[in-house]
């Protein structure tokens, strides 16, 4: 089971607006400070009042251990690794989306965040706890339930090992220790 | 399926010794491409992650490593990345003759090596260009890539396929970028999700090169996989010229029991000069019924709409005018080899007497990354890719995007204008 408070994003949200490209960095504190740094009014449901700002940072505004929900085609555009690693520098417990854009898909499943695709989910009321509950294959938020739909073997042997390089060994398993830089 | 798609990847070379067994209900399988596209910007974030597993580049020769991002570097932190990147080149071996030459996606396509039946994956997501010439070519994130340099293999599932299929004959004021802006309104920014597009050009006109590599560019943003056209004669010709020599075509085509998941048949005689609004590269219009809005910057270059052919377009436009003072012209060639044939034919010089800056062949403004960035409540329109909310800089600046004419035009127009209507 993962839960938290719901962090609620729109549909087709790109990579430039979760990570604009300035805050590309192979420091993680420039990374984090990039969190959301272009997400429009128009694709935010979330409460972070500093995203009213357009260019102020939303980092100290994101609830602590969030859960991201969001619409279709999550994550479209750059393949920007960085742009799905702040997520979990900004400590996002999982994504659940409508769907995903594939290259976002792939680079979170990889780096061990857990991603569920959820076709007929219903954003819920921002802030509200998100429960995903993994032996049920459900998602439960805003007083409905919705289900995951399964993922291919592939992917489930990949988030089971906590992403692609361990799961091919290039990197220690350490309980915990989510944040293969 | 015996897509091309399906075809192409059952050529690529037996899977690497090493890897885990694909669980056996899963869709995917290990592939090993033939090429491995790569820039600073995405292989810096995997060289400590390679080193700490105490692993080496499998197969230094497959890399095709370009330096595209960061170069010349803006900023001390962006020449630590790039020098972090060179020292990794030179350690592992890996083939150098790419850097600082241009966009990698354009160096892919100016390569001997990139062919009909190649399969090549790529640290970004603009690799679709390649499919141009008839190879499967997909772009992936940084651990993907270290998994690849490690292991020789990435995993991929045979995609379901759209066949697009291209009738009538081409506007001569339209391009590539037209055409890839149609798809992206019929698409949307994901209706083409997971999936391949494949190209049939049954055009009078015949689609140029250039302008299939343009359609390719973009695939990636309509959500494709990979986007490929059919090889036939005009892929030989272009081979030709490239080679000296073509290929056989042998079984690089769809088999006729091609299974499609969707088949869009397009007259494209009736295609007009298209603008893409700013936030969306799918939130496509018609040129002239663009908004008055005064532009500040005009950008023609990126993978997308730097090519030769792009400069050419604009210099026809602009030449014997020049822009207002106070606009910025910004033209970045996609390539060295592009700006060395644009200087050979007299094209920089045509820009360059319209008031163009010309600046070193790499990703630069596209990329929101130097040399042509937006203020708060500039306008810009671009012959790039993608016009996202902060792309290029402010989140509060516009950007449109479109062909290399059109672009032209309105530089001189100092607004959004269709090139057809626009007599300077």
């Amino acid at each position: 089971m993962i839960s938290g408070p719901a962090l609620v994003l729109g549909d087709d949200v790109n990579t430039d607006e979760l990570h604009p490209s300035r805050f590309y960095s192979l420091d993680d504190a420039t990374v984090r400070a990039g969190f959301l740094g272009a997400v429009g009014p128009e694709k935010r449901g979330i409460r972070t009042p500093s995203l009213a700002s357009p260019r102020g940072s939303a980092a100290e505004e994101v609830p602590v251990g969030p859960v991201v929900v969001a619409g279709a085609n999550f994550g479209v555009g750059s393949s920007r690794e960085t742009g799905a690693r702040v997520f979990l520098l900004a400590g996002v417990r999982a994504i659940v989306a409508r769907s995903f854009a594939r290259i976002f898909f792939r680079n979170a499943s990889n780096l061990g965040i857990p991603v569920f695709v959820c076709p007929e989910l219903v954003a819920p009321a921002p802030g509200d706890v998100v429960l995903v509950d993994l032996e049920r294959g459900e998602v439960r938020c805003g007083g409905r339930t919705f289900p995951i739909a399964p993922p291919d073997a592939y992917w489930a042997a990949v988030c089971a090992a906590g992403g692609l390089a361990r799961y091919l060994g290039l990197e220690p398993v350490a309980a915990g220790d989510r944040a293969a830089s | 399926m015996s897509t091309l798609t399906a075809r192409l990847l059952a050529r690529a070379p037996a899977p690497a010794d090493g890897l885990p067994k694909m669980p056996p209900d899963s869709a995917y399988r290990w592939v090993e491409p033939h090429l491995v596209l790569g820039h600073e910007a995405t292989i810096a974030l995997l060289i400590e992650r390679l080193r700490r597993a105490g692993k080496r580049i499998r197969y230094p020769e497959r890399c095709f490593f370009a330096a595209d991002h960061f170069t010349p570097p803006a900023t001390a932190e962006r020449a630590g990345i790039l020098k972090k990147y060179l020292e990794f080149v030179e350690d592992e071996g890996v083939p150098q003759r790419h850097l600082f030459q241009g966009i990698s996606h354009q160096l892919m396509v100016e390569d001997a090596r990139c062919l009909p039946g190649a399969v090549i994956v790529g640290a970004d997501s603009h690799t679709t260009m390649a499919g141009a010439l008839g190879a499967f070519a997909a772009g992936f994130g940084s651990t993907d890539i270290l998994a690849v340099l490690a292991t020789g293999a990435v995993a991929i599932r045979v995609p379901e396929a759209i066949r697009v299929r291209w009738t009538g004959a081409l506007h001569r004021a339209c391009s590539g970028k037209d055409l890839a802006l149609d798809l992206m309104r019929r698409f949307g920014e994901g209706g083409a999700a997971y999936r391949a597009l494949e190209f049939v050009d049954s055009t009078d006109s015949r689609i140029c090169m250039a302008d299939r590599l343009t359609v390719c560019n973009l695939a990636v943003d309509a959500g494709a996989k990979n986007g490929v056209v059919i090889p036939d004669e005009v892929t030989l010709d272009w081979l030709r010229a490239r080679d000296g020599h073509a290929p056989a075509l042998d079984g690089l085509g769809p088999g006729d029991d091609a299974d499609y998941a969707d088949t869009l048949d397009l007259d494209v005689t009736s295609l007009e000069p298209l603008v893409a609004r700013p936030g969306s590269p799918a939130d496509v219009i018609p040129a002239r019924e663009a908004s008055q809005e005064k532009l500040h910057q005009v950008f023609i270059g990126s993978c997308a709409g730097g090519r030769f052919e792009d400069l050419r377009d604009a210099a026809e436009v602009l030449r014997g005018h020049r822009v207002r003072p106070t606009l910025r012209l910004v033209v970045t060639p996609a390539s060295q080899a592009v700006y060395r044939r644009a200087v050979r034919e007299g094209v920089v010089e045509v820009l360059i007497e319209a008031g163009a800056m010309v600046t070193a062949s790499a990703c630069g403004a596209c990329g929101g990354i130097d040399k042509g960035l937006l203020a708060d409540g500039e306008v810009c329109i671009s012959t790039s890719n993608r016009n996202f909310r902060g792309r290029m800089g402010s989140t509060e600046a516009r950007i449109y995007l479109a062909s290399a004419r059109t672009a032209a035009a309105s530089a001189l127009a100092g607004r959004v204008v269709d090139p057809r209507e626009f007599t300077p």
